[in-house]
């Protein structure tokens, strides 16, 4: 009987101290989510945003954000939530996740609180959720980033795209009832009630069938497995998915339609700089100088002279292929008219 | 061993409580339409009276004081119509309009007796707080009752850019309910129903002008803080200082620039130093200070502290002018209220124009350049001037001259002095030294340099007791502040007369002013002047003691007055 009531008393001590012990874990050991999150700073590109969201993940400052077009213009400085500032450099992307792993470029000394990615949790459809992001920029020193509430609305296979860009992940991702997709709202975290990584919210993107702007986040336990390669040094790059029918001009093509001849792409990820211009050509018309970096062909970002052979090639004759281009560290808009060849005065061999 | 686990079993269930959960919500929604059912009655549907256009409102006052957003009310002409919950349509008038902080004050007409909206303290706002937005978005409501939303607080402290405009967000709320075109004016409660802002602005993007997630509320305690200024019919101006800042290393602000003509650098405040304090909150980036410096209107006297290789100093700076609008800006079309879905376009019975409102109300609205609704002013002015005049008009004449006797109290010998205040001149002797002031053309150095710009004072305190129209250029209300360093909320008078401004600051106790602060020079420190004790001493009204505030140091040095005597 006393052995009972010991345990009684035992029970009714842990009930007491822990009023809804069964949903509630301890808060304690997950850190503030405000101070996981880096504001994100980069170079704006056309009508693209030049700031972002990413989540800490590492103690010694590793990042994860969407692999969007701010991590593929590079330059991205960071900003943590005590307002200080950091170079961010991209150590590895997966394009088959969307997510980029970055590095900050701290004191050795230097400790971060971070998400810890072994907590990374599933929930359920109707769980009410807490998703934290730099959308429009409201805050941009040691300002806390915006707080929004929401449910999970659905965790369903996703069809959406951007441009020609399509969302690679074939498994689900949590659909969510608040607007997230907002500029600089990429790379978020989205928490359970009890602070737990549940997902990192996803690009300005829209549904394939419907057209509307996707409200989505892909699960941090579908991230967990190849962040932990990103951050074993595991898995680095991974090609873009595979692009065999994708038509490309070839550099000769460029140089004969257009009078734009590129660095020659010796190897993988040659950067698209412009080597020459065929005077009184389209591209010397267009402004098109010597040591301009094609960044943006449209909305679709140019990281090699593959992608300016492959995103030229998708272009009819007659339509205005708009450029964004580097020069001189400024930004600078050009167009050039998509056409058959021959002004050059070569014709296609 | 049964009865163990019934036991084990029982205590589980209670640990568990999902019946009292349940109530919970259920009590938790109960309270929350009952909140809603309380302060619905105080939101306001504003619409101009042409019909066109339109925005919301909360109730301040039992008389009709409403607060509504400057881009609501700005192009919706001198007067509107008002609808609220109970289904009616008021006249309103327009009172006083912020245009950098987009507020205004409208006064809804024809009851003494209208809801009102409970003010919280927006300082204890926290990112997570639950919060409604009642309003009426895109003018849903025929029958005026408010739309209501809900949602979070995503963030405090923001700061929106002026963009493309001068409507400026400082220190505002960031909200994630849903807030759209038609919202703008209307109230944000906190979830216990206490009034905690007024929704204006939103980041519109890519979908439209719709809700997008992010919405900003101007808090109310800066509204509270503008709130007497538009009572009195002002165009109320934000403020800035003759100093800037940028943010520095280690979460520092650092003073970059200043002007050599402003009280700052009289104070010793050089490029370089770290600003720590300003109006009482800390400081760590440049933005804190632009946030605070922006809830505060123009004229108010504020405290703040730096540091530099000469240690921590403290002082106190009056904010200039931002814009100094002398006529109600306009906005570009994009900041303009939405118009109803459907236009009254095929009748013109909704449309009454201004000269179809009843006299008594015509008369509610005068224009006068420099002001929103001079009329208020007016009512405000005379509420401060008249119990003034009751009181000097029996004695004062103001071509007499006031003879003073005072003794400086503190001074190790008690030194005897005496004040000659007459229309044109004013003298001072102290001991054996002498100063004679014409006020047509003052010399500082025609008086004690602790007491430069004394004998200004007292021929403008006599100005002011004049019923002589010239006497002073100008009394115009100007709302209310804390005066420092009494540290007391007073209603203020401000006069002018050429370049000098007086700032005459009213208690509720006292019919006379209780001190004044006069700025009589370019590149010179105001005289701060504290009167006690107002009394009739031989037919001349003055008080027994006068306080001198050191501008260096905020410490008050006091003249007690042993006679004072009219010589005509």
């Amino acid at each position: 009987m006393v052995r009972i009531l010991t345990g009684v008393m035992l029970l009714l001590t842990i009930s007491a101290s822990r009023p809804c012990s069964a949903q509630t874990e301890t808060p304690a050991e997950r850190p503030d989510p405000q101070k996981v999150i880096v504001k994100l700073f980069g170079a704006g590109v056309g009508n693209l945003d030049s700031y972002g969201t990413g989540v800490l993940v590492s103690k010694t400052g590793h990042v994860i954000t969407v692999a969007n077009h701010l991590v593929s213009t590079g330059f991205l400085t960071a900003v943590t939530w005590n307002g200080r500032r950091y170079a961010a450099e991209t150590i590895a992307t997966s394009s088959e996740f969307d997510v980029a792993l970055l590095k900050l470029k701290s004191d050795p000394a230097d400790e971060f609180s971070f998400t810890d990615l072994a907590q990374a949790k599933d929930v359920d459809q109707g769980t009410p959720v807490l998703a934290y992001s730099n959308m429009f920029r409201v805050a941009a020193g040691n300002e806390p980033v915006s707080v929004v509430h929401a449910v999970i609305s659905a965790s369903i296979p996703l069809e959406a795209s951007q441009g020609r860009w399509k969302f690679p992940l074939k498994s689900p991702v949590w659909l969510i009832d608040a607007i997230t997709n907002n500029s600089g709202a990429a790379g978020g975290l989205l928490v359970d009630e009890s602070g737990a990584p549940v997902g990192l919210i996803g690009r300005e993107i829209r549904h394939a069938s419907s057209r509307t702007w996707v409200n989505y986040a892909v699960p941090m336990t579908v991230l967990k497995p190849v962040v932990t390669a990103m951050l074993e040094g595991r898995q680095t790059v991974t090609p873009t998915r595979s692009t065999e029918s994708t038509p490309m001009l070839t550099d000769q093509e460029i140089t004969t339609r257009y009078g734009l001849t590129l660095l020659p792409g010796v190897v993988e990820r040659t950067p698209a700089y412009v080597d020459a211009i065929v005077p009184e050509s389209p591209a010397a018309r267009a402004g098109f100088r010597r040591g301009d970096l094609i960044l943006l062909i449209g909305d679709a970002v140019i990281t090699s002279v593959t992608d300016v052979q492959k995103r030229m090639a998708e272009f009819r004759p007659g339509q205005k292929m708009s450029f964004t281009v580097d020069r001189d560290q400024q930004l600078q808009p050009l167009e050039l008219t998509a056409g058959q060849g021959g002004t050059a005065g070569a014709n296609k061999p | 061993m049964r009865f163990r686990w019934a036991i084990y079993g029982l205590l589980l269930l209670l640990a568990y409580h999902p019946v009292s959960a349940q109530q919970t919500l259920a009590e938790r929604e109960g309270s929350r339409i009952e909140t809603i059912r309380q302060i619905s009655p105080s939101v306001v549907c504003v619409m101009a009276s042409s019909g066109e256009g339109g925005g919301s409102g909360v109730l301040i006052s039992s008389d009709g004081l409403c607060i509504s957003n400057y881009h609501v009310t700005s192009g919706s002409g001198n007067f509107m119509k008002c609808g609220l919950n109970d289904g009616r349509v008021y006249d309103a008038v327009i009172m006083g309009i912020d245009p950098t902080g987009d507020v205004a004050l409208i006064q809804l007409l024809g009851r003494t007796d209208f809801a009102t909206a409970v003010p919280g303290n927006s300082d204890f706002v926290r990112a997570g707080d639950e919060v409604m937005a009642l309003g009426n978005p895109f003018l849903l409501a025929s029958d005026f009752s408010p739309t209501v939303t809900w949602g979070i607080v995503s963030g405090v402290h923001r700061y929106q850019y002026p963009a493309n405009t001068f409507l400026e967000y400082t220190d505002c709320i960031q909200i994630d309910a849903s807030i759209n075109p038609g919202n703008s004016g209307g109230p944000l409660f906190d979830i216990s129903g206490k009034w905690i802002g007024i929704n204006g602005r939103a980041s519109f993007e890519k979908r439209g002008r719709v809700h997008s997630g992010a919405a900003y509320a101007i808090s109310v305690n800066q509204v509270l803080r503008f709130v007497d200024h538009l009572r009195a019919g002002l165009i109320v101006d934000h403020g800035r200082t003759d100093f800037t800042v940028e943010t520095g290393d280690n979460d520092e602000v650092q003073v970059s620039q200043v002007s050599e003509l402003s009280e700052a650098w009289r104070r010793g405040l050089r490029p370089g130093a770290v600003l720590l304090t300003f109006a009482g909150r800390s400081l760590t980036s440049a933005n804190d200070f632009q946030n605070i410096l922006g809830t505060w209107p123009e004229g108010t006297r504020l405290p703040y502290s730096w540091r530099d290789e000469g240690g921590v100093h403290s002082a106190t700076v009056r904010l200039s002018p931002l814009h100094s609008f002398t006529k109600a800006p306009e906005l570009p079309a994009e900041r303009r209220p939405p118009r109803p879905e459907r236009m009254p376009e095929d009748s013109g019975e909704l449309s009454p124009t201004e000269d179809q409102l009843p006299e008594e109300i015509q008369k509610l609205f005068v224009q006068k350049e420099g002001f929103c609704n001079y009329y208020f002013n007016e009512q405000q002015r005379a509420q401060l001037l008249n119990p003034l005049r009751t009181r000097t008009q029996p004695v004062e004449a103001y071509a007499s001259t006031w003879q003073i006797r005072f003794q400086q109290e503190g001074s190790t010998s008690a030194t005897n002095g005496e004040l000659a205040i007459s229309p044109e001149t004013v003298g001072l002797r102290i001991g054996d030294s002498a100063w004679l002031q014409q006020v047509d053309n003052p010399k500082t150095d025609e008086e004690p340099a602790a007491m430069s710009g004394l004998l200004i004072a007292m021929n403008q305190l006599r100005r002011l007791f004049s019923t002589d129209a010239t006497a002073l250029d100008e009394i115009t209300a100007f709302g209310t502040t804390v005066h420092l360093p009494l540290g007391k909320t007073c209603r203020v008078l401000l006069s002018r007369q050429g370049i000098r401004t007086g700032r005459w600051y009213f208690d509720a106790a006292e019919s006379l002013p209780i001190a004044v602060d006069l700025d009589f020079e370019t590149g010179q420190d105001e005289i701060r002047l504290i009167f006690e004790n107002w009394k009739d001493w031989n037919n001349v009204i003055f008080p027994e003691r006068i306080g001198i505030v050191n501008a260096t140091t905020e410490e008050v040095s006091w003249l007690r007055v042993t006679d004072a005597a009219r010589q005509n």
